[in-house]
């Protein structure tokens, strides 16, 4: 089981939360952690998603990036080996 | 249009609807989409009502698949939301653009458990591309043109926006916005055209795997050029058939679990599959890791998420299908390659000889193909008679054979075949069925009879739930559960009973006859084919089990 550490940029929309916890779940994804914030000035929100899966990481960074308010995926490497060290 | 500069919200949605080019729904009303159904009174949509919200989706579904254009389908809250489930989650598995409005309880009641109501939001994340409630009537034009924006773009798929009541009522101006036009949402990374082109120079076997993505990018003139040029020999899944030209000396028909032997033989040999708006789908792969086990992989796709999802790709080429097809159609050499593909294509012709008197349904729909209209859109069900359609009828567009692929949804042929026909009023509509199919969808027959449409209907009747029948005999040891339908009712006073013209054939000394009577009929008609309940679809490649080593008996 590998661990990573996903940093997500979405729109503050209906629901956003949920369509990326759905995802992950759906595709294989343990969700061990979750730090989520909205930054009202901008109505963007920012989400920390630490999941943990036997699958590669990319398989569910592509899926959240198809999520209409979506605007960033990336994986946090280092914070991910630090998880999986 | 209604043109009163200050509208309900139910008479904006309409108005938007015309905006988008809708003429056509499919709805059912109630209690918490009344505004809005008093609001079509002043709309010039026509609205058609299915008799279950399931059937409107799928009829929605038909509608976009053999236009081309959005469907559209209206429903109530609650169990009128629940019922377009399964339409939805059939569209989003075949990747197909239609927008569902659902009434939602007033803004107030929301979460109060209130009578019909339902987080049909929270339930449409798992089976749409995307979904809306709209809660401020201020934002629902805008709402609406994102959700067809949404529908079309990139990746098609389903959308839904969940309206409460008193949003509908409320008053709006009614100026109308410009046109939502999105991009594809997700920013694609150059395609590896040198490396494909690399790929292609060194194949001495390469096999083009054509899929749905095909049709849906509307590159069927770019695909069979390709085919051409390249003269690479190709195969084509379920919802891919059409996209090829069925006449191409090349092409060896369908791939997967009841495809063509040559299309599967030649599949595993292989040194290059180039992929093009297909997803690697376990029903084509059978056993993955077995899958065209010698070869390297250029995938075609508007999908990222679909590159490396199941078989890695060798070089990938992300974007538009029109673009990027003719970018690497090259000529090449591989004469001796498509003169074995040709034979394999030749040794391996199916079979018409059926012993005995009883009807072999491949013989009667390979003999309604060869006869029906040009242009006839043909729907299905699923089970045998969808795999029987799929092997021995000929389609020269995908727009022409809309079957459930993804999903595998029993009930969907009788409504897919109503949208399909009230989209296309002038084409044959045959809708090909199971007796099982039929009766998971049968009250769309007052739909046909509303509107007389003069939809056909081929219904292959075996008594049984025959795939789960024979996979019960060849898997199960024989331990038949739950699939016999011996009591089933009379299909020919069924249909009667809805004022649709009926025959029942039982002998192969009635088949051509019927065909023609049913061709020739000018309005909605249902045959009835019985076959013998023990024959299978063959070839079948076991579950978990390479393609080449498919049965093709028992």
């Amino acid at each position: 089981m590998n661990n990573y550490q996903l940093m997500i940029k979405a729109d503050d929309k209906q629901v956003v939360l949920e369509r990326i916890l759905q995802v992950a779940r759906y595709r294989g994804f343990l969700i061990s952690g979750i730090n989520a914030r909205v930054n009202t000035g901008t109505s963007i929100g920012t989400i920390e998603l630490l999941v943990r899966s036997e699958r590669p990481i990319e398989l569910l960074v592509d899926q959240i990036n198809k999520l209409i308010d979506i605007k960033e995926v990336t994986v946090d490497n280092s914070a991910s080996q630090q998880c999986n060290a | 249009m209604t043109t009163d500069k200050n509208l309900t919200g139910g008479g904006l949605l309409f108005n938007v609807l015309e905006q988008h080019g809708v003429e056509h729904v499919f709805g059912y009303p109630g209690g918490a989409i009344m505004p809005i159904y008093d609001a079509l009174y002043d709309s010039n949509v026509e609205h058609f009502l299915c008799r279950h919200e399931q059937g409107a989706a799928f009829s929605a579904v038909g509608y976009a698949r053999a236009s081309g254009k959005v469907g559209v389908c209206l429903a109530t809250s609650g169990p009128g939301a629940t019922n377009l489930i399964t339409g939805l989650a059939d569209a989003l598995a075949d990747s197909i653009p239609i927008v569902a409005i659902t009434g939602q309880v007033a803004t107030a009641s929301m979460g109060s458990d209130a009578f019909q109501e339902i987080d049909i939001f929270g339930l449409s994340l798992a089976c749409t591309k995307h979904s809306f409630q709209v809660t401020d009537i201020n934002d629902l034009a805008q709402v609406l043109h994102e959700a067809f924006a949404i529908a079309l773009e990139g990746r098609q798929g389903p959308v839904l926006v969940d309206i409460p009541k008193d949003i509908q009522l409320a008053q709006v101006n009614g100026c109308l916005d410009d046109l939502v036009n999105l991009e594809n949402k997700v920013k694609l990374p150059p395609a590896n055209v040198g490396s494909a082109i690399a790929l292609l120079n060194q194949a001495k076997q390469p096999i083009l795997y054509v899929g749905g993505g095909v049709g849906m990018a509307n590159a069927i003139d770019e695909l069979r050029s390709f085919a051409e040029i390249t003269g690479v020999p190709s195969v084509s899944t379920l919802k891919g058939l059409g996209a090829v030209n069925p006449g191409d000396e090349n092409y060896l028909g369908m791939l997967g679990m009841h495809g063509t032997k040559a299309a599967n033989l030649a599949v595993q040999e292989c040194d290059l599959l180039i992929a093009v708006g297909a997803r690697f789908d376990d029903r084509v792969t059978g056993k993955l890791n077995e899958f065209a086990p010698h070869a390297k992989v250029i995938h075609f796709d508007i999908d990222t998420a679909e590159i490396n999802k199941r078989r890695v790709a060798d070089a990938a080429i992300l974007g538009d299908l029109k673009v990027n097809l003719p970018a690497l159609a090259i000529p090449l050499s591989i004469g001796p390659w498509q003169e074995k593909c040709q034979g394999m294509k030749t040794d391996f012709g199916w079979d018409y000889n059926h012993p005995g008197e009883t009807i072999f349904a491949p013989a009667v729909l390979k003999e309604i193909s060869d006869n029906m209209p040009k242009n006839t859109c043909v729907t299905t069900d699923v089970g045998q008679h969808q795999m029987w359609a799929a092997q021995h009828m000929l389609f020269d567009d995908p727009s022409n054979f809309l079957t459930s692929g993804g999903m595998g949804t029993m009930g969907f042929g009788v409504p897919a075949a109503v949208g399909a026909q009230v989209s296309r009023p002038t084409d044959c509509v045959i809708a090909v069925s199971g007796d099982g199919s039929f009766m998971m969808n049968v009250q769309e027959l007052s739909t046909i009879k509303r509107f007389q449409l003069p939809v056909k209907i081929v219904l292959i009747d075996n008594a049984k739930l025959g795939m789960v029948r024979q996979w019960q005999d060849l898997f199960f040891n024989g331990r038949l559960s739950e699939t016999d339908l011996a009591d089933n009712p009379d299909f020919i006073m069924l249909a009667n009973a809805f004022d649709i013209k009926a025959k029942l054939i039982t002998n192969k000394s009635e088949v051509s006859a019927a065909i023609e009577e049913m061709l020739e009929h000018d309005g909605p008609y249902l045959l009835q084919v019985k076959i013998d309940a023990q024959d299978n679809v063959w070839p079948l490649v076991p579950p978990n089990t390479a393609n080449d080593k498919m049965m093709e008996s028992t």
